[in-house]
């Protein structure tokens, strides 16, 4: 079995167990919906273990427990009918996702225009990353200039809870783990100015994450991920 | 038998996606109490798994337009779901509560952690997956188990072993290694 074939399989293995780090395991769920060789070591890794999971006695949860996942799905949006099912789980964040569909379009304008600009008007970025949310909209476009600068630029108003801040991480290399860019501390443009660090590189991970006020309390990324997106390499 | 059962909860995501609730109280009816026992399994508390079981219900709800074949069985991507949020809870919760709770999870660990290591063998006589365990050592076995069943992180199942970090990755990757090989 070559290596590489091998390294897919072992990745999934350790994902599947929940022995990747956070950042690791969001880089792998981010991969799976594009790369077929690991989606098939991912699926093939789950039905191995499954047995395991299948020994105690099967049956259904509890009436009550029932009655708060109705109750859940009340307040999530139904589905459309025959459409598959867009809807945030954090239902609170309706609204926003609601404006991220229609500003999907937008985007993709939007960068083309932000890209060709950013070619003339000021330094070349290194990289560009679109950040996306889980339905795949792009709804943040970062530019890691490779000077220990980024320029941010949310493209629809995020409903951040009070108390609370978007901080911007990237994941320069396995070994350093997730590293903040800065806060943003409202859905607008800015440029942070970052720690130094490698040269971004094709491929590397950007994301959003929801932390208390000031920031991660730990340095690392500890809330939930608004938005993530790999970097590209402008041609 | 089993076909079937994964029959039956394809059919019923791909009802989810088409919005139809009934689908989603069927899996909740088959698979809802083990998915408790899955979750309560690495939180050790009954009502924080019923709160993950709760959440993932949600989450099936929401995605089960992305369930396909290629993914793997509809049972394992269900609890797939449950699972990962069960971790996250977890690997939430320990950075919480670092300090006072310490000893007492100790006591718990222990306890619930013998179980685990020994629930493999209830695996039905003939199960692949039973036949490739009790081929492997003793410590890559446990350490796979206890990642599989109760959540361990790398460095908690050297803690747990008294090894060296570097010890328990390579036990877990290389008995994982054997479990590929032996269960093609």
């Amino acid at each position: 079995m070559s290596t590489a074939i091998e390294n897919i399989n072992e990745l999934a293995d350790e994902y599947v167990l929940g022995l990747l780090d956070a950042a690791d395991h969001a880089l792998v769920d981010e991969r799976i919906e594009h790369e077929p060789e690991l989606r098939a070591a991912v699926a093939a890794s789950r039905d191995r273990f499954l047995a395991l999971d299948l020994l105690s006695a099967a049956g259904a949860g509890p009436d009550g427990l029932w009655d708060r996942i109705a109750s859940g799905l009340d307040e999530t949006r139904a589905p459309a009918s025959g459409g598959p099912a867009k809807v945030a789980a954090n239902d609170n964040r309706e609204t926003v996702w609601r404006l991220a569909a229609l500003a999907g379009m937008a985007a993709s304008l939007l960068l083309a225009i932000g890209l060709g600009f950013s070619l003339l008007l000021r330094p070349e970025p290194q990289v560009i990353a679109v950040l996306v949310n889980d339905a795949g909209e792009p709804l943040v476009l970062v530019e890691d200039f490779g000077d220990a600068s980024a320029r941010i630029t949310p493209l629809v108003a995020f409903d951040v809870p009070e108390n609370q801040v978007m901080q911007v991480w990237t994941l320069p290399s396995k070994e350093m783990g997730p590293v903040s860019l800065g806060l943003l501390p409202r859905s607008e443009t800015i440029t942070l100015d970052g720690p130094d660090l490698p040269q971004p590189q094709e491929a590397q991970l950007y994301e959003i994450t929801i932390e208390q006020a000031g920031g991660s309390p730990t340095g690392r990324p500890t809330g939930p991920i608004l938005v993530k997106g790999f970097a590209k390499q402008p041609r | 038998m089993q076909q079937n059962d994964q029959t039956i909860l394809a059919d019923a995501l791909s009802a989810c996606a088409q919005g139809k609730r009934d689908a989603l109280r069927l899996i909740f009816e088959r698979e809802g109490g083990r998915m408790i026992a899955v979750a309560q399994r690495i939180l050790r508390r009954r009502e924080l798994a019923e709160d993950v079981v709760q959440e993932a219900f949600i989450v099936i709800w929401t995605k089960a337009d992305q369930y396909a074949p290629e993914r793997g069985s509809a049972r394992g991507w269900i609890y797939a779901i449950a699972r990962n949020r069960a971790l996250n809870m977890l690997r939430d919760g320990r950075r919480l509560e670092l300090t006072d709770a310490d000893s007492l999870a100790d006591l718990q660990d222990a306890a619930s952690l013998d179980h685990s290591l020994d629930v493999w063998s209830d695996l039905e006589q003939h199960d692949r997956l039973r036949e490739c365990l009790s081929r492997l050592d003793e410590a890559k076995r446990q350490s796979i188990l206890m990642a599989y069943m109760s959540g361990y992180t790398h460095g908690e199942i050297a803690g747990r072993l008294r090894v060296p970090l570097g010890t328990a990755k390579a036990w877990v990757r290389r008995g994982l290694a054997s479990l590929r090989e032996c269960m093609v």
